[in-house]
């Protein structure tokens, strides 16, 4: 079975619409950014977070007045799992008083249903800051190990046009969380360890794809005349489109699997992944490769290429 | 000859891989099936007696299986902070306003940033100017002397903290507790399969520093509470709101009624301490469970504090009395500031029922030193009143009947059994050298850690079967050797885990799910590149060796990259996240010997009978 047979697109003459259609993305991400922002989990902002399951269905609307009147105050929302309910309120050192001040008003207050307390999760903001600052750490660190791994194995240029798309990538993607989050109650989009956890995924995976054009490239460019580069660079990225497409498939068919059955801890984070794997594909073949094309074109250099005898 | 050699050893290799992966796992098989076992049995007797005569093949499965994390299984995650800024105030002496001033913009500064607590102090030292000799250690030090000994200090502290809550959690009895510390000032704590979190919350977070104290006369705390009283209406400053927490407090606790039923926060009452405060004829003082968190931030208030007479302190009870009308009452007591005696000396601690046989109370046993000193002050205060004290607040203060020449002691005051058996936990472990906090925590209940398991197993299921699915329809007969090097692949992932007793945990299991996509990628680059090559019409064999020769340098980038930074995850992640980072780093390097090496095989395998042709890719 094949999907792609033998494809002939024209990716470097085009590459100005692929440009706008970024640019287009990333604008909308940066606008919405600024103008509605993230939400933040628990992780990054504190706070403390029950999740409370019922033995029937239950109503929102009730189960947040009974709390509002025994006066716990906070945020009432349904949660991606049957009968369950997310509550979420400020830190609280002694999650005990809060499970009782729940529990009490619960079984006071709505007979004939009974709950459970499932999960409880409490951030103190000294950690929440430790929490933010290594998720930044962690992101600028994958980032340089992939500029300096790219930069070596094939040229400065390449390598920075790789990082330039992962940088896309996850802009487009964080973007999506601002426009997006708050819209599902399935899926709440909230900004926390596992999003960051997506965003390293996404920037090892978005290089994997970028890499195999980028070899073909090297495989077929050495020795080539400059007026010759367009043409290499096109049928190199025709010739790799089925396997970056299919690589990419087969992650996205799994993470398709974590999304539906993994449950709504994961969702977030499966969501992340999807979007990033999705528009690092695009990435790949219409921002990573025309932007080396067009350095290429610009400086009028000829590539210098390390490591191509290996291929 | 040496290809021969090679492809020999490729097989060795991969029977051993193969061997030594399911070897590991066998145990984790075991402990599922004994655990079945015992399930199936109708009742608790037989299943009990299947136990016993089985008992070391099911505690040595359990031992060796793969172990799940605390989400997987329920129980709680916590993470204790040292109050290091307490530490360091014990450290120091002459204390004065000004060290106190310091100390507190100390302490609103590390709870808003996470810098080394020594560093912000030595901070704000250098801006008020003042060389940390005035209040720590010698006047001939250095300040870098002295900031390598207080460094030191901390360092003890931490580590001292963590063998004591180690000791507590032991005692406590929780099954595979995992202890660690980070950084300079934190304690992690894992505890699977807790049911009782509030209780083991309790047991973590006291200090256990226990104390005796001399209670002052009556008469000069009736004085001390006028002198408040009057301080309180000359100033005209409101009592204020207890400085709450959080909205929840404020919502259920903090709104003061008063024994007069006046409000305690309006400023023109004539007496406001006396509308918080009771005192009764024979000069014991109390308030109600309502005032108390007020009283509590009175007692804290600085300006309050210079009011006591020297080196004295007033504590509140820790259990509240009943009053005539069913109200709970909690009394007041003047103590002197410094212990005659404290918990270091204790050295066994008995839960039990008093002589009445309805009160619990704990029995105190002291070492030789503690015993000689407690009998010289009890021999001294003979009709006076010891205060027990416990993490600042009194249990009992009994009246001294005679002296005590043997070194025991009680502590009575407590609501139930299970309060006795935790005190004598903290007891015998000792007390903590500074408070810790918690300052994360995150608990899941069994039933919901059931949900996850089947979650994760309903993802694992549903990932393999799309993913081999599309290889076998995409690929045809190749597909069959990528779905081999997938099971292989999974086994290696979980055989590793159980091997280095590691706990899979739902982000675990996602890691591999994501594995199971990622890991088919070498084979999708090599089987498209063989492809090629038989489209430009080579043989098989021959478009077999270059494919697998041209992928090579993709697949070690690809899996370079994806490695790089599942690592940095691992180092900069916590907790849960770490858990996904290592199966992704297991998978992808098995994934490299699996997709590679193990396809190889099995195709020159199959080369060898005749068995592939062009066709065999799909």
């Amino acid at each position: 079975m094949r999907i792609f047979q033998k494809t002939n697109f024209n990716f470097i003459q085009h590459r100005k619409i692929a440009y706008g259609i970024s640019i287009i993305l990333l604008f909308t991400g940066i606008v919405s950014l600024v103008v509605k922002g993230l939400n933040y989990g628990i992780d990054f902002r504190g706070g403390s977070e029950v999740v409370i399951r019922f033995e029937k269905n239950a109503d929102v609307a009730q189960i947040r007045s009974v709390l509002d009147a025994a006066g716990v105050s906070g945020t009432l929302k349904q949660y991606g799992m049957d009968r369950s309910f997310l509550f979420s309120t400020v830190f609280q050192g002694d999650t005990g008083q809060l499970k009782a001040l729940v529990t009490n008003a619960l079984n006071e207050r709505i007979k004939g249903n009974r709950h459970e307390i499932v999960r409880i999760d409490a951030v103190g903001p000294s950690i929440a800051s430790d929490l933010k600052w290594s998720a930044i750490k962690a992101l600028v660190a994958s980032l340089l190990a992939i500029l300096l791994y790219v930069g070596i194995r094939f040229e400065i240029k390449f390598a920075a046009a790789g990082v330039i798309a992962i940088f896309h990538d996850i802009l487009t993607v964080l973007g999506l969380f601002s426009i997006l989050g708050g819209l599902f109650p399935f899926m709440p989009l909230e900004m926390d360890q596992s999003i960051i956890a997506a965003f390293l995924t996404i920037a090892g995976y978005s290089i994997t794809d970028t890499v195999v054009v980028y070899d073909r490239i090297r495989e077929r460019i050495r020795g080539q005349k400059q007026s010759e580069y367009a043409r290499i660079f096109n049928e190199s990225m025709n010739q790799t489109l089925s396997r970056t497409i299919i690589t990419s498939g087969t992650v996205l068919l799994s993470v398709l699997v974590l999304f539906i059955f993994a449950g709504p801890a994961i969702r977030g984070f499966a969501f992340a992944v999807f979007a990033g794997i999705l528009i690092g594909t695009y990435s790949s073949i219409f921002v990573a490769a025309p932007l080396v094309y067009d350095w290429l074109h610009l400086t009028k250099s000829s590539v210098r290429l390390r490591g191509s005898k290996a291929s | 000859m040496s290809l021969m050699k090679n492809k020999r050893f490729n097989l060795l290799l991969i029977v051993v891989v193969t061997v030594v992966a399911v070897w590991s796992l066998l145990p984790t098989w075991r402990d599922y099936s004994l655990s079945k076992q015992l399930e199936s049995y109708a009742s608790a007797q037989d299943s009990l007696k299947y136990a016993l005569s089985h008992r070391e093949e099911i505690e040595d499965s359990r031992k060796k299986s793969l172990k799940l994390g605390l989400d997987l299984k329920g129980g709680m995650h916590l993470v204790m902070e040292v109050d290091q800024v307490d530490l360091f105030e014990q450290k120091a002496w002459n204390k004065d306003a000004k060290f106190t001033a310091i100390m507190q913009s100390v302490r609103a500064n590390a709870s808003k940033s996470d810098e080394r607590v020594l560093d912000l102090l030595v901070a704000e030292f250098k801006k008020e100017n003042i060389r940390l000799s005035r209040y720590f250690y010698d006047i001939r030090n250095s300040d870098q002397e002295i900031v390598g000994k207080l460094d030191k200090e901390s360092g003890d502290a931490l580590s001292r903290a963590k063998e004591i809550i180690r000791n507590r959690i032991d005692q406590y009895g929780v099954a595979e507790p995992v202890i660690t510390t980070q950084g300079s000032r934190k304690i992690i704590i894992e505890l699977p399969g807790v049911s009782d979190e509030n209780r083991v919350r309790n047991l973590l977070k006291g200090t256990a520093k226990l104390e005796f104290r001399l209670l002052r006369e009556p008469e000069m705390m009736v004085r001390t509470l006028d002198r408040i009283n009057n301080f309180l209406v000359q100033s005209g400053s409101p009592i204020k709101e207890a400085p709450v927490l959080d909205s929840l407090s404020a919502k259920s606790t903090a709104v003061p009624v008063t024994n007069s039923g006046k409000e305690a926060t309006n400023p023109k009452s004539s007496n406001p301490l006396y509308d918080l405060i009771g005192v009764s004829q024979n000069g014991t003082a109390y308030t109600t469970e309502r005032s108390r968190e007020l009283v509590l931030s009175l007692l804290r208030r600085s300006d309050v504090q210079v009011l006591l007479p020297m080196d004295t302190e007033l504590l509140l009870s820790a259990k509240p009395d009943m009053g005539k009308s069913g109200e709970k009452l909690y009394s007041i007591y003047l103590v002197k500031k410094a212990p005659e005696l404290t918990g270091g000396v204790i050295t066994e601690a008995k839960a039990t029922f008093g002589s009445q046989g309805v009160q619990p109370e704990v029995l105190m046993a002291m070492n030789n030193e503690g015993t000689s000193k407690w009998a010289r002050i009890t021999g001294a205060n003979i009709g006076k009143r010891i205060a027990i004290v416990l993490d600042g607040v009194v249990y009992s203060a009994p009246v001294v009947q005679s002296k005590i020449p043997n070194g025991n002691s009680v502590i009575n005051g407590i609501e139930s059994l299970e309060e006795a058996k935790d005190l004598e936990i903290v007891l015998k472990a000792g007390a903590l050298p500074a408070p810790v906090r918690i300052t994360e925590e995150r608990s899941v209940g069994p039933s919901l850690g059931a949900d996850y398991i089947r979650a994760g197993i309903q993802s694992l299921g549903w990932a393999f079967l799309a993913v081999s699915a599309f290889m076998l329809v995409y690929y045809k007969k190749a597909g069959i050797a990528a779905d081999i090097a997938l099971v292989l692949n999974i086994l290696i992932v979980l055989s590793v885990l159980a091997g280095f007793n590691a706990s899979l945990s739902l982000p675990g299991i996602a890691g591999i799910v994501l594995t199971i996509g990622m890991a088919v990628d070498a084979n999708v680059l090599i089987y498209e590149r063989i492809r090629e090559e038989l489209a430009e019409g080579k043989g098989v064999l021959s478009a077999v060796t270059q494919g697998y020769d041209r992928a090579f340098s993709s697949i070690l980038d690809s899996h370079v990259t994806t490695l790089s930074a599942a690592f940095l995850l691992y180092t900069y992640g916590i907790g849960p996240i770490q858990g996904f980072a290592v199966t992704l780093m297991i998978g992808t390097s098995a994934s490299l010997f699996t997709a590679i090496v193990v396809t190889k095989e099995i195709f020159h395998l199959l080369l060898s009978k005749n068995l592939m042709s062009d066709k065999s890719f799909g």
